[in-house]
């Protein structure tokens, strides 16, 4: 029997990379069962010479073992499952907690190791237990002869004499050992990737098309865009034609602006492009690069990506007032191309770079996007290993498609990311340190309205009011408390009239509280507690709830007030503070490495906080060295790991960082990535539809000085972008998912939430185009408005619109983003929730969703201020209804649908005639009813909204007439229309 | 014997990554309709929201009611007793620890508890004696003193009892056994949430479907106001009215369907909003009370100040789960009692007594209760002991290593307590088991194994029990 036969046993048909379970797995296992079954007097003498199963156990037993059954049976010697320890021959024979032994050397039938691995047997449960973590067919295979073949287990010295026999004859099949620091084991760090899953780290690969479009725009040759897809063609296919004009600006105009093309717009680029179509494309182009509203669009990507939120999360959802200031940074960075390098070296490294310069320190925002926050709850240590553990993962993610996270607690599983790269990545921010920072206002940030501040105030005298009033009727309660008790109040009224004395400078929340400061001094002094009054005596659950919202109040206010002032959310290097609590905004200190600790990382086994193992220095990620000669060194001093480290991921030779952004930025154009997992290129993981294409434009990013506009141009001026959606594939017989997915036609897509909402201001005129600023709040659902929402003992304040419309109706990407309080209308529509880096966006179809867009009150006023608008701007009805199609779809409404919407508006003016909208007045006050948590009962308090009594509304159906009421339902109609929600 | 226990974190590559076809199903989707049945034909299970089999057939659960006492009810307090706690009221101790969090540190006193207990019903259950309704169906409880959590903190606490991950994000337990099992009424969403007037600290986080499809996500019935977002059209616009605008949107939208014969999703959107207009009608006469008869609203406590309105959603809850709902979940709170448990505790007890023991004899009366698995727990515990409130507020703190939970029907071991925590209630001793194991023993109550229900996102294979858990035997009948 020829040796190789063992390994080649299984059938070619199962393949190494087809690992993963298959749903109708359970029947194969079956057959392969009572196959095994029927052949195994066969099997013992296939088997028969013992160096072959010897050997399988070096290639295949061994690893298998490892990958699947140690973690449980032998890793953690105190936590070994079952009493089944798998670590030797003599403890697998010994058996577990059920007294049988482990296997039956021969018989494999008889083997409990191989009878829970088929997961069929009835005796014993099915191993491994997950699911999803069951063994292949062919690793079945390998258990079945191993311990038909007697189950040797070579010592070490043996197992390294069998591997060097076979290094060459296993390299060809098994892949290939990469590289790396090393694992928690041997056997991690010298295991076998299959080649195709490591595509990520290989280098681009060169390409014949050279850099850019530029011959192809003198007319040398193909686009190389679409030379590079056509290659992958289906056999047959004839790709769809052009788009029409029409339908070209419009996608080309809401993928860059992420705003309609206007009327004028379309038909000067219809008529431009009937001569000449190609320049009319490139001038369009440059038209919208141009437009500041491109680094709108882009920044709301880039947004996803990063986590962007104004609040904290969590128990607190305090607000970071200063988040606004990264927002405009990225908005900024697109506007002016910023080299990608330096974008990414900036957000992780700003403040190193130039700590004086404020719009660096404004970059560094980005490691402060994730969720977090430190109560009195919480222990600050693990508080701090969240934040480490955030931003490790963070930067993997965002930069170069790889979630860190699976490495935190063990070699990664099927990636070259040994646990020891995780922490050298964390020992990059291990010094550094959380701060809203000082950061002076910059000429071109947008720093108008912060005239609401104003309201603010209001609610902070509104509080020490309340708070002044409790405290004078505690000091009324304790004299009644001292009476009842029978007690001799003299002491504690010397205490009271001595604070009292010392006035107003007393309180340093900026209000006198007698009360508590008494009760303080009293204890200080040595007093019984049963003496003098308890805290908060004889409160009211009224009064008890109302102390707790002032006192909390203020706090909250500490962070609301900070939007207005120069401060950036930012980081600086330094020890680690020691805080049991965060609860107001942190600032920097006069000698960040006076006090605390300086970090030393060291890998936390398990990912536990507190057990620390082997010391870590600063790294990156070393795969890179062997695969693409990418090596960087991180200093240990505590100040520069970051730049060096943001050095690396940006450096030209990095192939994740390079591919990582092309392939988002391809997403953004066609919807569907090349590589399918935008923030994961590891081997689970899609691979590239396109490789060479993807590589191709990542070499020609880099040598275009990283530049997005020219990425934009490159990827949008080729065929590939410019098919039409239609399906007039002539002879086709793919379905309409296989020629998108092969670009022979153009994906359409559902627009976004923010798309949609801006996309209805624009059409209606009401569309404040203002950049940047300070978060606004449009209205939302008034009742997801006024929602009481619990925060750390008490109640968020609630969503009160801005006053004025013009500061209402701004886009999207500048409405005040909660995590803690999403608009419902956006929700419904898939923004994703800031939690999570979203590497692409779902567009489901839901029912709430119609709630949101044909029952609202926005898209009410939408209708009515569309209806006016055309009203105002036309002359007759047929051309009113004609400007709402330009308006919405970009185009001439044919003869039957303008007699079909004027039939409506006829049919609905008498009916708008006889309708009768309640006015809505605004909310002044809101009523808050909860359980008070003190004494379990209801209470309830009116929260005052002060903007509201500045507050100009929509355009009200009061407001108009039947008439334009009855157009308005047209309006509505078209809103909800397909044509407008889709881009095609 | 192999236990079960596999590789943390280990996954494989997609089985099941959602299709565009399934996520054109919306909420409600898919029953009546004339478009989506062809579209159905063409992909006969492509409906992620059809009912289906579990992977152990035979369990007896079907639905879920989970009472979701948000704050963190004290176990001392309600159904574990510490005679000990008399003998050491008052006594002053420091906690001593790394791990020791801010309100752990200064001067603690040890609290007796308030409230004296019985032993309740044939089976001798513990419960303090102002349980008096609940005490009459104290045989039906299975109690469960071995839980223990991870967090201390209320957002994080509440994130892991109902979606398995402290830190938000990851799709609610109503979500994966809607996932697991579909749902059976195709006109309400499956997994309903009846909050409070105030959503609970960590937001409607705590019902979201996560990264599984959107589906999956629990629906809020505001107590107050419109119970959902926009469900109906401003006032003035009158029902005929909005038909006449949904059919002028239908006559618009075939017209440009006609042309991209091949855009599925064009059709799915149509689609709902015919829904849309369905559920308009349909969700507030469920959501109506008026019409059950009196006695039985009297047995909820509804018309009664304090029960008014837990008694309002137990009822709701029945008349859901009757309607094929698979999975609904009450608040109440906030159980946060540092202060005054007696005052505290003894009014929310009062709140939730009488219409919990009135759902549970309805639902048996009704023969539904051995079909729905009925939940009742908080994040966490609370402390034996009090901080430096100066041992006059009586009050607890959080305490994540000790709790009581207890489930009814749905196949659970009635009439039992398993586990114990030590003679102070400071940490669960017996039966011990991490919030993770709890949650894949619910599952395995309602047919689902943990193992098998997974999804792949970010790279991996997830699970609601983040790693895999352990069944708890003990609390299966």
């Amino acid at each position: 029997m020829k040796k190789e036969s063992l390994f080649l046993w299984h059938s070619p048909a199962v393949s190494r990379d087809n690992k993963q379970p298959r749903m109708n797995r359970l029947h194969s296992v079956h057959r392969l069962l009572f196959s095994f079954a029927l052949s195994s007097a066969a099997l013992t003498q296939l088997v028969a010479a013992a160096d072959d199963a010897e050997a399988l156990f070096v290639r295949r037993i061994q690893p298998l073992f490892s990958e699947k059954c140690i973690a449980c049976h032998g890793q953690e010697e105190v936590k070994i499952k079952g009493g089944f320890d798998m670590r030797s021959r003599e403890s697998i024979l010994a058996g577990g907690d059920s007294g049988e032994p482990g296997l039956v050397a021969g018989k494999p039938l008889e083997s409990p190791l191989y009878l829970a691995s088929t997961r069929e047997h009835e005796d014993w449960e099915a191993m491994p237990p997950k699911e999803t973590d069951k063994l292949y067919a062919e690793a079945l295979g390998w258990i079945e002869i191993w311990i038909a073949g007697g189950a040797p287990w070579p010592d070490a010295t043996r197992a390294v004499e069998i591997t060097k026999a076979n290094e060459a004859a296993w390299a060809a099949e098994d892949g290939i050992i990469v590289k790396t620091t090393g694992g928690l084991s041997p056997d991690w760090t010298n295991r076998r990737y299959p080649t195709e899953g490591l595509w990520g780290y290989a280098p681009l690969a060169t390409s014949d098309f050279g850099s850019g479009i530029s011959d192809w725009e003198k007319g040398k040759g193909e686009h190389p865009v679409d030379a590079l897809i056509a290659k992958h063609f289906p056999v047959g296919v004839t790709p769809a034609p052009a788009a029409d004009a029409r339908t070209f600006i419009r996608r080309a105009t809401f993928d860059l602006t992420g705003l309609p093309p206007t009327p004028e717009e379309i038909a000067a680029f219809e008529a431009e492009s009937i001569p000449n179509p190609q320049s009319a494309i490139r001038n369009l182009l440059d038209r919208l690069l141009e437009s500041p509203h491109y680094g709108e669009r882009m920044a709301q990507h880039w947004l996803d990506v990063v986590r962007y939120a104004d609040s904290s999360g969590f128990a607190n959802d305090y607000e970071r007032g200063n988040a606004w200031r990264y927002r405009d940074y990225v908005v900024r960075s697109f506007n002016t191309d910023k080299p990608y390098d330096q974008f990414i070296v900036e957000q992780i490294a700003g403040d190193e770079l130039d700590p004086a310069d404020p719009e660096k320190v404004i970059a560094t925002g980005f490691l402060r996007m994730g969720p977090w926050e430190l109560t009195g709850m919480e222990v600050a240590k693990i508080a701090r290993q969240r934040f480490l553990d955030d931003v490790t993962n963070s930067v993997g993610e965002v930069f170069i498609a790889h979630s860190l996270q699976c490495a935190r607690c063990h070699d990664h599983k099927f990636d070259p990311v040994p646990t020891v790269d995780y922490y050298s990545i964390q020992a990059v921010f291990a010094t550094t340190q959380l701060v809203e920072r000082p950061a002076p206002f910059l000429p071109n940030e947008n720093t108008e309205g912060f005239g609401e501040r104003a309201y603010l105030e209001k609610r902070r005298a509104e509080y020490l009011a309340t708070l002044a009033e409790l405290d004078r009727i505690l000091l009324e309660n304790a004299q009644a408390w001292f009476r009842e008790n029978g007690k001799d109040p003299s002491g504690w009224n010397a205490a009271v009239e001595a604070i009292a004395a010392q006035g107003e400078k007393g309180g340093n929340r900026g209000f006198s509280e007698v009360f508590g400061a008494a009760r303080n001094r009293l204890m200080k002094e040595g007093v019984a507690e049963s003496d003098f009054p308890p805290k908060l005596v004889g409160f009211t659950p009224e009064q008890f709830g109302l102390e707790r919202v002032a006192r909390k109040g203020l706090e909250r206010l500490r962070w609301e007030v900070d939007r207005y002032e120069p401060y950036a959310l930012a980081v600086y290097n330094g020890a680690t503070p020691q805080m049991k609590s965060v609860n107001s905004p942190l600032r920097l200190p006069k000698n960040p490495f006076a006090a605390g600790e300086l970090e030393q990382t060291c890998i936390l086994t398990g990912g536990d906080p507190f057990a620390s193992g082997e010391k870590v220095k600063p790294g990156i990620l070393s795969v890179l060295s062997s695969t693409a000669g990418l090596d960087g060194a991180v200093p240990e001093a505590p100040e520069g790991r970051r730049t060096a480290f943001a050095k690396w991921v940006a450096h030209p030779d990095n192939p994740l960082t390079t591919r990582a952004i092309v392939n988002r930025v391809w997403m953004w154009h066609f919807g569907e990535p090349l590589a399918g997992n935008p923030n994961n290129f590891g081997s689970t993981g899609k691979k590239p539809t396109h490789p060479e294409l993807l590589d191709w434009l990542a070499a020609t990013f880099v040598e275009s000085g990283w530049s997005f506009k020219e990425l934009h141009r490159t990827i949008m001026t080729s065929e590939a972008y410019r098919r039409s959606s239609g399906l007039e594939v002539s002879g086709s017989k793919l379905s309409r998912e296989e020629l998108e997915k092969t670009y022979a036609a153009f994906k359409p897509r559902r627009l976004s939430a923010e798309e949609l909402r801006d996309a209805m201001l624009a059409a209606t005129g009401e569309l404040n185009p203002a950049l940047g600023g300070i978060p606004n709040r449009p209205e939302i659902n008034l009742e997801a408005a006024m929602q009481p929402r619990q925060v750390m003992g008490t109640f968020a304040s609630a969503w009160v619109p801005n006053p004025l419309r013009e500061e209402r109706h701004r886009r999207s990407l500048y409405a005040l983003k909660l995590r803690g309080q999403a608009d419902p209308m956006m929700e419904v529509f898939n923004a994703p929730t800031p939690d999570f880096s979203c590497e692409r966006r779902d567009a489901s179809t839901v029912t709430p969703q119609v709630f949101a867009l044909f029952n609202s009150r926005a898209s009410l006023g939408r209708s009515l201020a569309l209806a006016t608008r055309v009203l105002r701007e036309t002359e007759t009805d047929e051309a009113a209804i004609d400007r709402i199609f330009a308006l919405l779809l970009g185009r001439t409404a044919t003869a039957a649908e303008i007699a079909t919407c004027l039939a409506h508006w006829r049919e609905m003016t008498p009916v708008q005639e006889k309708a009768v909208y309640p006015e809505v007045t605004p909310p002044l006050t809101v009523r808050r009813e909860a359980v008070e948590e003190n004494t379990g009962e209801k209470f309830s308090f009116d929260e005052r909204l002060h903007a509201y009594a500045d507050f100009v509304p929509d355009l009200q159906p009061g407001a108009c007439d039947a008439r334009t009421r009855a157009l308005a339902d047209v309006c509505l109609a078209l809103l909800n229309s397909n044509e407008f929600a889709y881009v095609y | 014997m192999f236990t079960k226990r596999y590789f943390p974190c280990a996954g494989a590559r997609a089985l099941h990554v959602p299709t565009r076809r399934e996520f054109v199903y919306g909420l409600g989707a898919s029953l009546g309709s004339v478009a989506l049945t062809s579209l159905l034909a063409a992909e006969e299970k492509a409906n992620p929201l059809a009912p289906k089999e579990g992977h152990f057939p035979g369990a007896k659960a079907k639905n879920v009611i989970f009472l979701m006492m948000e704050g963190g009810p004290s176990h001392i307090d309600t159904f574990d007793p510490k005679p000990m706690l008399e003998k050491m009221h008052l006594k002053e101790f420091v906690r001593e620890g790394k791990q020791k969090s801010a309100m752990e540190s200064g001067k603690r006193y040890y609290v007796r508890s308030p409230f004296p207990f019985i032993k309740a019903g044939q089976s001798g259950a513990d419960m303090a004696t102002n349980w008096s309704h609940l005490a009459k169906v104290a045989d039906e409880l299975c109690f469960f003193r071995g839980c223990t959590v991870d967090s201390v903190n209320h957002p994080t606490a509440m994130y892991q009892m109902n979606t398995g991950n402290r830190f938000g994000g990851d799709p609610g337990l109503g979500s994966w056994v809607n996932y697991g099992l579909g749902s059976v009424n195709q006109d309400l969403p499956g997994f309903i949430v009846l909050p409070e007037v105030s959503y609970p600290q960590g937001g409607a986080a705590n019902w979201s479907n996560g990264y599984l499809p959107a589906q999956f996500q629990g629906t809020p019935l505001r107590p107050k106001g419109s119970p959902i977002l926009d469900l109906a059209p401003p006032p003035g616009v009158t029902p005929e009215h909005q038909r006449k605008n949904l059919d002028l949107i239908a006559k618009l939208n075939s017209e440009h369907a006609a042309t991209r014969p091949d855009h599925e999703e064009l059709v799915a959107r149509m689609d709902s909003y015919e829904l849309a207009f369905r559920m308009q009608m349909q969700v507030p006469e469920t959501l109506d009370l008026s019409k059950e008869d009196e006695k039985t609203k009297e047995q909820y406590g509804i018309g009664k100040d304090t029960t008014d309105a837990f008694g309002r959603k137990c009822l709701l809850a029945r008349k859901l789960v009757e309607k094929g709902v698979r999975f609904v979940q009450l608040y109440h709170g906030s159980w946060d009692s540092h202060d005054y448990i007696e005052r505290a505790h003894g009014n929310l007890v009062a709140g939730v007594d009488q219409p919990i023991a009135a759902l549970i004899a309805d639902l048996k009366e009704r023969g539904l209760l051995e079909s729905t698995l009925v939940v009742w727990c908080g994040e966490f515990g609370r402390t034996p002991d009090n901080g430096v409130r100066g041992g006059t507020a009586y009050g607890r703190d959080h305490n994540p290593n000790a709790m009581t939970i207890w489930l009814a029907g749905g196949g659970c071991k009635a009439g039992h307590t398993i586990g114990a925590t030590d003679e102070l209630g400071m940490e669960a001793v017996e039966g011990k088991a991490h919030v993770r194991d709890f949650h894949v023993t619910l599952l395995r109550l309602l047919g689902l194994d943990d193992n098998k229900l997974s999804f792949y996102h970010a790279g991996r294979f997830k699970q609601l029990s983040q790693f895999g858990g352990t069944v708890i035997q003990d609390l299966i009948a």
